[in-house]
C-alpha cells in the first residue's frame, strides 16, 4: 500500500455510527433517568432523538403494535424530523400513515398493509408516500441486516427492568431481530413497556441491547388475528376439511405442516378428532406444527394427535393454556410461551412439509393473491410459507412423494396447497381468468406484479369439487386442465368437458369425492369436535379465555 | 373427553329440528308445513324471498308422554322476525291448544324462541299478530303450561320478548339472550354510549341468560345439550299452572323499575342485588 493511501485511510473515521449514537443519547439525557424515558415528554424525547432522513424500524407486525410510540412519531413537528424513511412490517394502525400525511416521513419498506390497505393505495396515488419495496416479512428483516439497516428501532415489550432487560411475553414475534439489526450496527433501540419491574419474568431480550425504555401509559395494542369461531364454519369447509386429510393429508402421509389461518383449515384442525380418528390417522399425520397458537387446535392437542408446535407469535387468550402444555409448545423458565417469527418462518420454510391456506382469488394458472382493486395489502408471511425451497437437502417420505428436479439431480418437493371454495361470500368467484393484482401492480407502477403464491410452486389446490394433483401435471395446459376440473362454474371452471375430467381423474390428475371414498353426507357441523367458543374452553379444561370479542355467554 | 364429540348441541339445529328432537320418537307431527305453502304475501313485492313455513315450525306431539304443542321460529330466516302468517301460526296453535284443552284434552306449549322481534318489513301487522300471539298464551297459560326455551344463538328480543315474559316458565342457556330492544336498536337509538352493541361483556352482562337468571326473569339455566333441554322441558311441565305467574307480579316488577335510576345505572354485576320476586313470593 503506498504512503498516500495509508495516510487517507488513517484520516478517514471508521466510527461514524457509533458517534452518532452517542450524540443522539446524549441529546434525550434531559428526558430520561437512566436508560427509563419519561413518557409524558415522549414527543420532545423523540425530536430530541431523530434526524431528518433517519431510517426508522416501527415495530408493527400483524398481532402486535408499538402504539403509544407510532402515535408519538406520528405527532412529532414535521419541521424538527422530516423525511423519515420507515421500515414498518405490518402497517395497521392510522397512525402509521398519520406519519406519512403530516410529512414526518417520506419512504416507506414494508411487507403487509391488511387494516390500512385501502388508505395505502390512496397515499400512494397522491405522492405522499414512496415505497421502496413490499417484501415479505422475513425479506424486510433480512434487509435491516444488509442494505436497510436502521439508525434508531421503535419496539414493544411487556416488561422492562432498569438494567433494559425485556420480557416479551408470549409475543415475542418480530421484536428480537429487530433490536439485534439495530444494536450491533450503533442504531438506537427504544421499547415501550407495558410495566417497569424490578425483576423481569425471563429475560427475551437482553437490556445490552437496549438504550431506552419507557413505560406506556396503556398496554400496546395486539390483536386476536388467529382465533377463528368455530359457529362460523361451514357445511362446505368441512366437506373440504374431510377432502383435504384424506386427498393431501393421509395420501402424502404428512406429518409436519403449516396452517393459514382461514375458516377451512380451522376446519381441518377441528376434524382429526372426530374424521381423522374414524379413519386411524392419528400418530400417522398432523404431529409437528410451525403456526401460532390456534384456539381451533386445542382439540386436536387433547386427543393426543399433535407433539410440538413452534409459534410466529402468541394468541390473546391462549397463554394458560400454552403454559400448561410446555411438551407441546416452546415455553420459558417462567412458564410462557415463547415465539419468534424469523425462526418460525425459517422452520416453516425448511422444516415442514406442508403448507396450506386459502386466497382470495387464484388465476388459471394457480398463481394466487389476496391485493384485490384499489387495496394494498402486501404479502405477510404467505409468500414464504407457500412455496417449494429448493435449499432444502433432508427429505422425508412426505417431501420424497412429491417426485421433483431433473435426472441426475432428483429430489422431493414440498407441498403447497390451496384450499378455497369456488365462490366466495355474495357470489365472487375464487377462480378468475386474470387475477386483480396483475391490474394494480400495473397501475401502482410495481417492478412486479404482486402475486401471493406463484402457480408453479402449488402443488395440490382442494375445492369443495375436488383435489387437483397439480404436480403431477407434465405441462402448462395440463395443470390447467387439473385446476378447472375442480373449479366449477367459475369463469375457469365452466369451458372444461367431461370426458377431459374422466381423463384427468383416471390419470390421477384430479380426485373428486367418490374416487377419495369422501361421504359427502356425512359433512356435518356435528363433524366438528368444537361447534363453539365454548366448546373449545371445555376442550382446554377452562384453561383457554377467549377474547372479550368472541364470548357468546 | 369422549362427551365433547358424543354430545348433542340443541344450538346447532334448526327450528324444526329442535321440534323434533324435544318430543318422543315417532309422535312428532308437523301442522302448517312448507308443503301446505303459506307463505308472507309481503316479502316479495319487497325483494325477500318468502320461505314456504314463513319461518315458524308448529309440531304436534307428545313429551314425556303428554300433549303438546311445540312452537320454533327459525332464526335462520329473516332473523327469526314475525310477520302476519308466522305470528297468526303461533297465535292459532296456542288457541287451539287452550280449546283442547278445555275439551278435555290438555295440551300444554313450548315456545322456541328466537326472535328479533317484528319484521321490519309487515311492520303493524307483525305489530298486530304479536299482540294476537300474546292474548292466545294467556288463554292458554290458565290451563296448560307454557314453557318458552330460549337456546340461542339469536335470543328473544322486540315484541316476542313479551310473549317470552309472558310464559309460565323460562328456560335459557348461558348463550342465550332476553331483552326488550337488541343491542344494535339500543346503539342505534341512543348512541353508542348509551350501549356498546361490540361490547360482548356488557351484552351478556344484561341480556345473557346467567344474568336474566340471576336477576329472575328467567327461571332455569341449562347447557347447549338435547338432553338437558329436553328433561327441563319435561320438569316444567310438570311443575303444572302455578297459582300466579310472573308477569302477574306488578308491584314487585314496578319496584324493580322504581329502584334503579336511570341518570346513574347500576353496575350489571350488582343488578341482581335489586330487590326482586324472591322477596314477594
Amino acid at each position: 500500500m503506498s504512503a498516500s493511501r495509508q495516510a487517507a485511510a488513517s484520516a478517514r473515521s471508521w466510527t461514524r455510527r457509533r458517534a452518532a449514537k452517542r450524540e443522539r443519547l446524549e441529546a434525550v439525557e434531559p428526558f430520561a433517568s437512566g436508560r427509563v424515558l419519561d413518557a409524558g415528554r415522549i414527543l420532545d424525547a423523540l425530536q430530541a432523538l431523530l434526524r431528518p432522513g433517519d431510517r426508522v424500524a416501527l415495530e408493527g407486525d400483524n398481532q402486535k403494535q408499538a402504539d403509544f410510540l407510532a402515535e408519538a412519531l406520528a405527532g412529532c413537528d414535521p419541521k424538527v424530523v422530516h423525511d423519515l424513511h420507515l421500515l414498518i412490517s405490518s402497517i395497521s394502525l392510522p397512525e402509521h400513515l398519520d406519519v406519512f400525511e403530516r410529512g414526518v416521513a417520506r419512504r416507506l419498506d414494508f411487507a403487509y398493509a391488511g387494516p390500512q390497505s385501502v388508505r395505502m393505495a390512496q397515499l400512494l396515488a397522491d405522492g405522499k408516500v414512496e415505497v421502496g419495496a413490499i417484501h415479505t416479512y422475513v425479506e424486510l428483516y433480512a434487509r435491516m441486516f444488509v442494505d436497510l439497516a436502521p439508525d434508531v428501532v421503535l419496539l414493544c415489550a411487556e416488561q422492562a427492568d432498569r438494567d433494559g432487560n425485556l420480557y416479551t411475553g408470549p409475543g415475542t414475534e418480530d421484536t428480537p431481530t429487530i433490536a439485534e439489526a439495530a444494536a450491533f450496527r450503533d442504531g438506537v433501540v427504544l421499547v415501550q413497556v407495558n410495566e417497569l419491574v424490578d425483576k423481569v419474568r425471563r429475560v427475551d431480550i437482553p437490556g445490552d441491547w437496549v438504550d431506552l425504555v419507557v413505560a406506556s401509559p396503556r398496554p400496546y395494542a395486539l390483536e386476536p388475528l388467529f382465533t377463528r369461531d368455530p359457529r362460523q364454519i361451514g357445511q362446505v369447509d368441512i366437506l373440504m376439511a374431510m377432502l383435504a386429510l384424506r386427498g393431501v393429508y393421509e395420501r402424502h402421509g404428512v406429518t409436519a405442516l403449516n396452517h393459514g389461518i382461514g375458516y377451512d383449515t380451522a376446519a381441518i384442525e377441528l376434524i382429526l378428532p372426530t374424521y381423522g380418528e374414524e379413519l386411524g390417522l392419528r400418530g400417522k399425520i398432523c404431529k409437528h406444527w410451525t403456526l401460532n397458537p390456534h384456539p381451533t387446535l386445542i382439540p386436536a392437542i387433547e386427543s393426543g394427535w399433535v407433539e410440538s408446535v413452534h409459534c410466529f407469535g402468541g394468541e390473546p387468550g391462549t397463554e394458560r393454556y400454552v403454559a400448561a402444555r410446555p411438551d407441546v409448545f416452546f415455553t420459558g423458565r417462567d412458564g410462557s410461551l415463547r415465539s419468534n417469527r424469523v425462526l418460525c418462518q425459517l422452520a416453516g420454510q425448511y422444516a415442514v412439509d406442508m403448507f396450506i391456506g386459502s386466497s382470495l382469488q387464484i388465476d388459471a394458472s394457480a398463481n394466487s393473491s389476496t391485493v384485490t382493486e384499489g387495496r394494498l395489502t402486501g404479502f405477510g408471511g404467505a409468500p414464504n410459507m407457500g412455496h417449494d425451497p429448493h435449499g432444502r437437502r433432508h427429505s422425508s417420505p412426505a417431501w420424497l412423494s412429491l417426485p421433483a428436479g431433473e435426472p441426475p439431480a432428483l429430489r422431493g418437493r414440498k407441498l403447497v396447497v390451496q384450499i378455497t371454495q369456488t365462490f366466495r361470500a355474495g357470489g365472487t368467484p375464487a377462480f378468475v381468468e386474470s387475477l386483480d393484482a396483475i391490474q394494480v401492480g400495473a397501475d401502482t407502477g410495481m417492478p412486479i406484479p404482486p402475486v401471493m403464491i406463484y402457480g408453479a410452486d402449488v402443488s395440490h389446490v382442494v375445492t369443495e369439487e375436488g383435489v387437483a394433483y397439480l404436480y403431477k401435471a407434465s405441462s402448462l395446459a395440463e395443470r390447467r386442465e387439473a385446476l378447472a376440473a375442480i373449479a366449477g362454474a367459475t369463469p375457469v371452471g365452466r369451458n372444461l368437458n367431461e370426458r377431459r375430467v374422466e381423463a384427468l381423474r383416471r390419470d390421477g390428475l384430479v380426485a373428486l369425492p367418490e374416487d377419495l371414498r369422501v361421504d359427502v353426507r356425512k359433512a356435518k357441523r356435528s363433524l366438528l369436535a368444537a361447534r363453539s367458543i365454548e366448546d373449545l374452553v371445555t376442550w382446554s379444561g377452562g384453561l383457554y379465555d377467549p377474547p372479550a370479542q368472541f364470548r357468546t355467554w | 373427553m369422549t362427551s365433547m364429540t358424543a354430545r348433542a348441541s340443541f344450538i346447532e339445529l334448526d327450528a324444526r329440528a329442535r321440534a323434533f328432537a324435544l318430543l318422543d320418537g315417532g309422535t312428532a307431527r308437523e301442522l302448517c308445513g312448507p308443503f301446505d305453502r303459506i307463505e308472507s304475501p309481503w316479502l316479495e313485492p319487497q325483494g325477500v324471498v318468502p320461505q314456504s313455513d314463513d319461518g315458524v315450525v308448529v309440531v304436534r306431539g307428545k313429551l314425556a308422554g303428554r300433549a303438546v304443542v311445540v312452537i320454533g321460529i327459525e332464526q335462520a330466516f329473516q332473523g327469526g322476525g314475525i310477520g302476519e302468517v308466522s305470528g297468526v301460526k303461533i297465535a292459532t296453535a296456542l288457541s287451539l291448544a287452550a280449546r283442547d284443552s278445555r275439551a278435555g284434552v290438555p295440551t300444554a306449549a313450548v315456545l322456541l324462541l328466537e326472535t328479533g322481534g317484528v319484521r321490519l318489513q309487515e311492520a303493524n301487522l307483525g305489530l298486530a299478530t304479536v299482540a294476537e300471539v300474546c292474548a292466545a298464551l294467556l288463554e292458554l297459560r290458565p290451563l296448560q303450561p307454557v314453557i318458552g326455551v330460549i337456546a340461542g344463538m339469536l335470543g328473544c328480543f322486540g315484541g316476542m320478548s313479551i310473549a317470552a315474559g309472558l310464559c309460565t316458565e323460562l328456560i335459557i342457556t348461558s348463550e342465550g339472550r332476553l331483552g326488550l330492544d337488541g343491542p344494535q336498536v339500543i346503539e342505534s337509538e341512543a348512541g353508542v354510549a348509551e350501549f356498546d352493541a361490540s361490547d360482548h361483556p356488557l351484552i351478556w352482562s344484561i341480556d345473557g341468560g346467567a344474568q336474566r337468571i340471576r336477576t329472575g326473569l328467567a327461571d332455569t339455566l341449562v347447557p347447549d345439550d338435547v338432553a338437558a333441554i329436553r328433561a327441563a322441558v319435561i320438569e316444567g311441565l310438570g311443575r303444572g299452572v302455578p297459582a300466579d305467574h310472573r308477569s302477574g307480579w306488578i308491584d314487585s316488577l314496578g319496584a324493580l323499575l322504581a329502584a334503579v335510576d336511570p341518570t346513574d345505572p347500576p353496575e350489571p354485576a350488582d343488578l341482581p342485588a335489586i330487590p326482586s320476586k324472591g322477596d314477594e313470593r
